[in-house]
């Protein structure tokens, strides 16, 4: 047998390094400060990120096999499936371009209104599209990656829609790409309006353990809500815009050992299968700023703080 | 020398070259865009525990660390879970590497179970403490899926170092 071909070198006697049950002790404990760190505090995200955006293009280069797994089918019947979806959006086109036409006449109507009564302009809202790279691997949560980041000018927070509805939202936003927190996730939660009975509430992610669904909690055993209801958002949040669709009502459950009624809910947009999404800016960005405190409040303040001293006062940030 | 029972020759030194690029093959696996699926094995927890059991003296709980985070940015999960899932997996390889490997492959599948059992009940463990959502039973199945994966990757990552010593005509690799 020739030389070499068996590991010759023996191990050091002294040179050990360190043993493994010390490596361990030091890792568990910096995974440990690690993970306390990412809920707590957010001193860590810049690693995140800076980590997030040099994995980027081995992302990009594995989602090439899936795409093209995914996409070996639509070369063979691809032509008649490209005509049928053709005839498709036209059909959507002509059915949509009606209403687009009313819906210009309105809003130039209802600028027209607005000046007469002198209220403020409604606001506009910028947007920037965006396309999902992948569906996060993590069982714990419900996330996607979009191909937008910070540098495009998605900020933390930013709406995402689509066609159908609102999606998520960011949540964290790396220099090319973005975290976008679907609705369904647990820590999710959307205000929003019931548009047949215009009553407000809020909608909560993490519905039935799996389904994908959400919640409207916290509303009374008797409250008015039905099977089918569409519920938009209200817009009260400084994040969302109103008068997106959100849900619909999937179950109402009335129990009686409960004062709250347990009511199921589908997101209208269904985040299998998405690709093509709108980052929305958030709201809060284009409300005017708080107003200052003015001289004349002053003395009111002082009062205040000699009635109650331990208590901080209003308006004090 | 002794010889492990199980092990029927003696085998080539092996090429840390090849260790990387096993290991860079299975997180680039893990990575693979196939969207939320609790059930599926995770290669790279299965190549670090192989290249602990057989070469602890080259890759070693930090190496498992250092892949744990890259998992944890990619799937945006919580920074540190996959780090201390593998840190747990590793010290356990390395503790049982010398006994594991007198033990047939059928008998060190068995083996290997509980512990990438007991990694994926400290993700479940640490996810559930920060107060994400339960992923639903399939979970219980990705541990199976790894350990059965055992024998396939202990013959594909063993192929390098079982060629022959001297190649000739006969046997060309």
């Amino acid at each position: 047998m020739p030389l070499g071909t068996i590991d010759r070198t023996p191990p050091p006697f002294f040179r050990q390094g360190f043993s493994a049950r010390s490596k361990l002790i030091f890792f568990a404990a910096l995974a440990v400060f690690l993970m306390v760190a990412d809920t707590r505090f957010k001193v860590i995200e810049p690693a995140r990120a800076a980590l997030a955006t040099a994995l980027l293009p081995v992302q990009r280069t594995l989602a090439v096999p899936v795409q093209m797994w995914q996409g070996g089918g639509d070369y063979l019947r691809g032509l008649q499936q490209a005509q049928a979806g053709e005839r498709e959006a036209q059909a959507r086109l002509a059915a949509q371009s009606e209403r687009a036409a009313r819906a210009e006449q309105l809003a130039q109507e209802n600028a027209r209104l607005r000046a007469l009564l002198e209220l403020r302009p409604a606001l506009v809202v910028r947007s920037l599209p965006a396309e999902v790279m992948y569906e996060a691997a993590d069982p714990y949560s419900r996330k996607v990656f979009i191909d937008r980041g910070t540098t495009h000018g998605v900020a933390l927070g930013s709406p995402v829609i689509n066609e159908a509805g609102v999606l998520g939202q960011v949540t964290r936003a790396y220099a090319l790409s973005s975290e976008v927190t679907l609705l369904s996730d647990k820590d999710a939660a959307i205000p929003v309006l019931n548009t047949r009975t215009q009553q407000r509430s809020a909608a909560f992610g993490g519905g039935a353990a799996g389904s994908g669904g959400m919640e409207l909690r916290f509303m009374s055993g008797n409250a008015d809500v039905q099977v089918g209801d569409l519920l938009h958002t209200s817009g009260v949040d400084g994040i969302y815009p109103s008068g997106l669709p959100v849900a619909r009502v999937a179950t109402v459950e009335r129990r009686v050992e409960s004062g709250f009624a347990r009511i199921e809910l589908v997101p209208t947009a269904s985040p299998d299968g998405v690709r093509q999404v709108l980052v929305l800016e958030p709201l809060a960005l284009q409300l005017p700023p708080r107003p200052e405190a003015t001289a004349a409040d002053a003395p009111v303040r002082a009062e205040r703080q000699l009635k109650t001293p331990s208590r901080r006062a209003p308006g004090t940030p | 020398m002794i010889m492990p029972r199980g092990s029927d020759q003696l085998l080539l030194p092996v090429n840390p070259f090849f260790i990387a690029f096993t290991l860079a093959l299975a997180a680039a696996f893990n990575m693979l865009p196939l969207g939320r699926q609790p059930a599926l094995p995770d290669l790279l927890a299965v190549a670090l525990v192989f290249w602990n059991v057989h070469q602890p003296r080259r890759v070693g709980v930090g190496v498992a660390f250092v892949f744990g985070l890259l998992m944890d940015v990619h799937q945006g999960a919580l920074l540190g879970q996959h780090a201390l899932a593998y840190t747990l997996l590793s010290f356990v390889a390395i503790t049982i590497h010398r006994r594991l490997l007198w033990f047939g492959i059928v008998e060190q599948a068995l083996q290997v179970f509980p512990v990438f059992l007991a990694a994926h009940a400290v993700s479940l463990v640490v996810r559930l403490l920060a107060g994400d959502m339960f992923p639903g039973g399939w979970l219980l199945l990705a541990p199976v899926l790894e350990a059965l994966l055992w024998p396939l990757v202990t013959l594909l990552l063993l192929a390098p170092q079982r060629r022959a010593p001297d190649p000739d005509q006969n046997r060309p690799l």
